[in-house]
């Protein structure tokens, strides 16, 4: 009889640890929990080289008028205003998080989700690897980097190079399908067209936030 | 501080089969290798199994929560398997129905085999008849064994409250059904005595 009770003593005390450990998780204070990408899955993306996009692959788009692709300028106004591929935005790298009156980032529409492959480019590529770290660390998708940016442009696609004789099929059928893209985007290292770009609206949906697991 | 291993380490398989031998030797130890233990719940003589299943998952419902506030394990990287509604409740009828016929569960069973008992070996075999009929039939059930998915879904989520007071609830309930089956458990009892 003696030890039973102990028993239910021991029960009734497990039972009580168990309600405050759990009580004690609603008056805990709220934890920050963190949206942006870890550190350590950053360098996971940053060594994973599938978000280039070769400047081939981009003509091919433009040129067939693919809709599931935007082109975003990170340079500064004034560059974009003097050279642009056709159908590019602007959204010069400085601008990149501005916030809007609600305290929002502004350009979150374009760049956060899933309807189509935003494009960055630069002269180079070290603005345009920027404006990739900054969205991918914000844990948003569908943003790439065209590789080699617009100096890679020009040199492959504007000033077509003639391939050896010895070239393979291959080499020729790239340099036959340069020569007629330098010939759509104006060759010689002007701009497609001058017209103003108009900046698409952005009907897409906003990539919903993960559901956060944790607390 | 977490995870201590990942699925990709080498060492994960070893961690596994220490961690399951460890399993099996608890679990044997309990006495969960017996089908008249198992067995007790559904006829409500012995509901040690319900209390020792509910024991464990909550307290690690209440260890996971502390460790990911601690920064100790990180709650959002521990896979949540997908839940599909239908084949969930028609699942668990058949392993419900499977469970009582048979006396044992799949880890149970495997338990029970290793200590040498022959009707958890026919379990066993059972298991894997039933597993390959599930494939081998596959094209009729696969479209309903796949309706109703919802992701990972959690109980939190659906009923829109915060993880916390689903936590606090379910610790409660515990304690109730702890409670009301050592009632069931001793009414049931002083009834089989009388005969």
């Amino acid at each position: 009889m003696a030890d039973n009770r102990q028993f239910k003593k021991r029960y009734i005390l497990m039972a009580l640890i168990l309600v405050i450990l759990a009580g004690g998780t609603l008056l805990l204070p709220e934890k920050y929990v963190s949206e942006e990408l870890s550190p350590e899955n950053l360098l996971k993306e940053i060594n994973d080289n599938t978000r280039y996009i070769y400047p081939d692959d981009i003509a091919h788009l433009i040129i067939s008028k693919d809709p599931n692709f935007l082109l975003i300028d990170v340079r500064d106004s004034a560059s974009y205003q003097e050279f642009k591929l056709p159908g590019a935005i602007n959204i010069p790298l400085k601008n990149l998080l501005d916030k809007d009156d609600a305290g929002d980032y502004k350009w979150e529409g374009f760049l956060n989700q899933d309807t189509r492959k935003n494009i960055f480019y630069s002269n180079g590529t070290v603005y345009s690897h920027q404006a990739w770290m900054l969205t991918k660390r914000l844990n948003y998708e569908n943003n790439y980097v065209m590789k080699g940016g617009l100096n890679k442009w020009i040199e492959t696609i504007i000033q077509v190079r003639r391939p050896e004789f010895d070239a393979s099929e291959q080499e020729l059928a790239t340099y036959t399908f340069r020569k007629a893209a330098s010939m759509f985007f104006g060759g010689g290292g002007t701009a497609a067209s001058d017209d103003p770009v108009n900046i698409p609206a952005f009907t897409g949906k906003k990539k919903e936030k993960e559901v956060q697991e944790g607390c | 501080m977490g995870p201590l291993f990942t699925a990709a380490d080498e060492w994960s398989y070893v961690i596994a089969l220490v961690l399951g031998i460890a399993f099996g030797y608890i679990l044997e130890s309990a006495g969960f290798s017996s089908s008249r233990k198992l067995a007790g719940v559904f006829y409500g003589y012995d509901f040690v199994v319900l209390r020792v299943f509910f024991t464990a998952a909550i307290t690690a419902a209440i260890g996971l929560f502390y460790f990911d506030y601690l920064g100790w394990l990180n709650f959002s990287e521990i896979y949540v398997n997908k839940l599909y509604v239908g084949s969930a409740i028609v699942g668990g009828m058949i392993m419900g129905l499977g469970f009582i016929i048979g006396g044992f569960c799949p880890g149970t069973s495997a338990c029970a085999a290793a200590i040498g008992k022959v009707d958890a070996m026919i379990f066993i075999g059972g298991v894997v008849i039933g597993a390959i009929i599930f494939d081998a039939g596959y094209p009729l059930w696969g479209e309903f064994y796949e309706s109703g998915g919802k992701g990972s879904a959690t109980l939190y989520e659906d009923l829109g409250i915060s993880r916390e007071l689903l936590l606090f609830g379910f610790i409660l309930f515990a304690l109730f059904a702890f409670w009301a089956t050592a009632l069931i458990q001793k009414k049931v009892s002083n009834k089989t005595h009388k005969y």
